[in-house]
């Protein structure tokens, strides 16, 4: 797993080589650009790209994963490099925690209400107080993680009502959809998550977790791995909602950004980049992290997340999820 | 950033090493980011792969990427940045 690098965003078809034990990525347009290697964290591909093994390999060598979105913004797949931070024992404990009920759901409880919470921080306004005590005091009763899953979209539900008042009309989201997304702030929104989940399980692959033990997602799901879920979260208000109400605010996003269709909709070219842009400036935000006594990027904050799971199932300290302390 | 003059023979495999670290800026120059350990491994890489008693490789570092700072006139070479 490389220590540092950086994520590259491939925002354009490109076609993906390797080249010199390095990568070479050719556009249709314009010079190939080249890549030093020991500088890729990871890849994310908005729009279409052709691989070829030797590159795959190549990245599998240096421990790069790469992220593939589709045209909607949902998250098609990924490749990732295989396990080289393997710890039995982790993934043991890890399993333990996840099939004990009572544990599980106390872990799920307190996600979702940091969710709640951080959802409320990042709307800034009084209008959720009433659906977060509600939230509080219905989360008790829930004994199964579907019964969980439903309270939080009850307050999701709500959450959003409360977002689209804060956004201009074309963007609103009149109800959150997705596969496909129906309107632009949909559309944002979905993607951002994408992101967001990316992120995560890019976290993930630097520690011996498994992506697919989750506590709070049902696993039922078999494509998705649920514990990359549970654990994006509680970051994806700090992502999705509170970016999409800034480049609201700041008039950031224009309609033409978009391609709206009737019932569908979808970022243009020029939106992927202005979101991949968007999403880099605020990956790279530091914070001044109180027992760390340093700055450090919320890119590092998911990561430092990731770690405190490693820390439950080594040492059982309690996990308390992600909140934004600023 | 490192620049390197080095017999035409040998440009090819200097040229290689140097493009698994760091970006190309222009004809021999290079710049990027290294973590200490990488940039070990350039400078061993790079090593094998010059002649010491004809080829020339030179590094040149700062604590920070801060404290560098770059003028340019003319075309602007290199690479895009990271959004591709």
């Amino acid at each position: 797993m490389p220590a540092a690098g950086r994520t590259y965003w491939l925002t354009e078809p490109c076609r993906i080589r390797r080249e010199d034990n390095s990568v070479r990525i050719e556009r249709h347009d314009g010079t190939p650009v080249h890549l030093p290697i020991t500088d890729i964290r990871d890849l994310v591909a908005f729009d279409h790209i052709d691989i070829n093994t030797s590159a795959l390999s190549l990245l599998n060598r240096h421990g790069v994963t790469l992220h593939v979105l589709d045209h909607y913004g949902n998250h098609a797949g990924h490749f990732a490099p295989a396990e080289s931070m393997a710890s039995a024992s982790v993934i043991r404990r890890q399993v333990e925690i996840s099939s004990n009920p009572a544990q599980r759901l106390d872990i799920g409880r307190s996600l979702l209400l940091t969710t709640a919470e951080n959802l409320r921080w990042s709307l800034d306004t009084d209008l959720l107080d009433p659906a977060l005590d509600a939230l509080r005091a219905a989360l008790p009763d829930c004994d199964t993680s579907d019964a969980l899953m439903g309270q939080e979209g009850n307050f999701r539900r709500t959450a959003w009502a409360v977002l689209d008042t804060q956004l201009p009309p074309w963007l609103r989201l009149n109800g959150r959809t997705r596969r496909p997304p129906t309107n632009a702030g949909n559309a944002f929104i979905s993607y951002l998550n994408s992101l967001v989940y990316a992120r995560v399980l890019t976290a993930l692959r630097s520690t011996p977790l498994h992506p697919a033990i989750g506590f709070l997602h049902s696993d039922t799901d078999r494509r998705r791995n649920t514990f990359a879920l549970d654990l994006a979260e509680p970051f994806k208000p700090l992502f999705a909602e509170r970016l999409l109400k800034r480049a609201a605010a700041q008039k950031h996003l224009k309609e033409t950004d978009f391609e709206t269709d009737v019932g569908r909709a979808a970022l243009s070219k020029n939106g992927r980049k202005k979101i991949a842009a968007l999403v880099k400036d605020e990956l790279a935000t530091t914070v001044y992290h109180r027992s760390l006594k340093r700055q450090v990027s919320y890119e590092k904050l998911i990561h430092l997340e990731a770690l405190k799971i490693v820390r439950l199932c080594l040492e059982g300290t309690p996990y308390k999820p992600f909140r934004p302390w600023w | 950033m490192l620049v390197y003059d080095t017999a035409v023979e040998r440009n090819p495999s200097v040229l290689k090493v140097c493009r698994q670290y760091l970006h190309w800026t222009q004809r021999s120059v290079f710049q990027g980011e290294l973590s200490a350990a990488q940039y070990r491994a350039l400078m061993h890489d790079l090593s094998t792969a010059i002649d010491p008693h004809h080829d020339s490789v030179v590094a040149y570092t700062t604590r920070s990427p801060d404290m560098v700072e770059r003028a340019t006139l003319g075309v602007a070479l290199g690479g895009p940045g990271d959004i591709i």
